[in-house]
């Protein structure tokens, strides 16, 4: 069980790295973007596993991955984008919409609206996540991470 | 006080290419925002949308000005929105004359993409571990990894032809299919959604949709409503090109 957690996150983790190459992320940011896109898909797998609680997952990854991209981009003084957007990346739906309008096309309309509900419900868990996350304020990260600068 | 045209278009610029390189809507907002009020510009208004820009300053006075831009959606850069961020900031704290800001502006916007070959290794990299976490098997993810690579090969190729994003979407998820079907022809013991899944993972708006919400909750609902259509346009154009190919293999009585 452990072992397995431990190849998920690495293998999230060098994952997120390759596609925030993709994004063109600037070289000395790459690790720390694999480092978020790992922490996110943890959390979400942890909970969606041991609680079966997928969504909840969403929720909580999000959360946890927003709070670390603040913390960095605080320290690291870039915009927290950069971490965020290659960090959700696990998260997102992507299979989801996938799925939604390929029932869509092959006219199985029962199985396109569940995936269909299913993927935005994803969406608006991960939203929920991230909006959580950016709700603390700002000079917290900036007196934890960035002590000697209080501008953000 | 006659510096509002040039204050306004150094701004505007400086949001038109944030936009154009992936950025949110209220980080493009703030930023012409902060350029403009730290030139004591106050009397001021930006709207920002997904894809334009509209912004006034001072109409009041002689030395009124306004812009539009249109900015069409292109590929996200991170590397140029923070090289841009620092030099907003920069911008801001008056550490830099306008004149040797707009010269930063053009190096920022020339900030260059990774190496082709990079790029190709990176996707299949990529490709390979979402296919594992998404629930496939090693080998499905080494499949993924070869039909990754593939793609990019193909995205490289089809940027020089100035296809229309649709029919690069439809083209590109074709190759993926045909790519997985000859691996699943060739016998291999594997999953042929969970490699399909991965590998489409560069092209799915995964991204687009989530921040389509955060839109939708921040307030900016045409942001958000056009962000979403674009969305769902994609992900159609991909689920047409998988579903061509499987119909033909089904028709061609190969069962997946």
């Amino acid at each position: 069980m452990c072992i397995q957690f431990i190849i998920q996150f690495v293998v999230a983790m060098i994952a997120t790295l390759a596609f925030a190459i993709v994004f063109s992320a600037p070289k000395t940011e790459l690790l720390y973007c694999g480092l978020s896109g790992a922490i996110g898909w943890i959390f979400y797998s942890i909970i969606s596993t041991t609680l079966s609680a997928p969504t909840l997952g969403n929720v909580v990854g999000a959360l946890f991955l927003t709070l670390f991209s603040r913390g960095l981009a605080a320290k690291r003084k870039n915009p927290v984008t950069i971490y965020l957007i290659t960090g959700i990346f696990p998260l997102v739906p992507g299979a989801g919409i996938y799925y939604t309008s390929y029932y869509l096309i092959m006219n199985e309309m029962d199985i396109f609206a569940g995936y269909g509900l299913s993927t935005i419900k994803t969406a608006g868990a991960i939203v929920m996540g991230i909006i959580f996350g950016m709700a603390f304020p700002q000079s917290w990260f900036n007196k934890a991470f960035a002590p000697s600068c209080h501008k953000s | 006080m006659n510096d509002t045209k040039k204050v306004l278009s150094f701004a505007v610029e400086l949001g038109d290419i944030l936009l154009r390189n992936g950025a949110e809507v209220y980080r493009v907002e703030d930023s012409v925002l902060a350029i403009l009020n730290s030139y004591d510009i106050t009397d001021c208004d930006v709207y920002v949308l997904s894809n334009g820009i509209f912004a006034s300053a001072d109409e009041v006075t002689e030395h009124a000005s306004s812009m539009i831009r249109h900015v069409p959606m292109y590929p996200m850069h991170l590397s140029r929105i923070a090289a841009l961020n620092s030099l907003c900031r920069r911008v801001c704290s008056k550490e830099i004359s306008l004149e040797d800001a707009w010269i930063e502006l053009n190096n920022c916007k020339n900030i260059p993409c990774y190496k082709s070959l990079a790029m190709i290794v990176a996707t299949a990299v990529g490709c390979g571990g979402f296919s594992y976490l998404y629930g496939g098997t090693p080998l499905d993810a080494l499949c993924a990894s070869a039909v990754g690579a593939v793609l990019r090969l193909f995205l490289l190729l089809d940027e020089k032809t100035g296809h229309t994003k649709t029919i690069t979407n439809v083209l590109g998820s074709i190759v993926i299919a045909v790519t997985a079907l000859l691996f699943y022809l060739a016998g291999l013991p594997i999953h042929f959604d969970k490699i399909i899944i991965g590998s489409i993972m560069p092209l799915v708006p995964g991204i687009p949709i989530t921040n389509s919400i955060r839109d939708f909750i921040n307030g900016d609902y045409l942001s958000g409503s056009i962000r979403a259509i674009d969305a769902l346009l994609t992900a159609f154009c991909i689920a047409v090109g998988v579903g061509i190919v499987i119909t033909l293999c089904s028709i061609g009585g190969i069962t997946l």
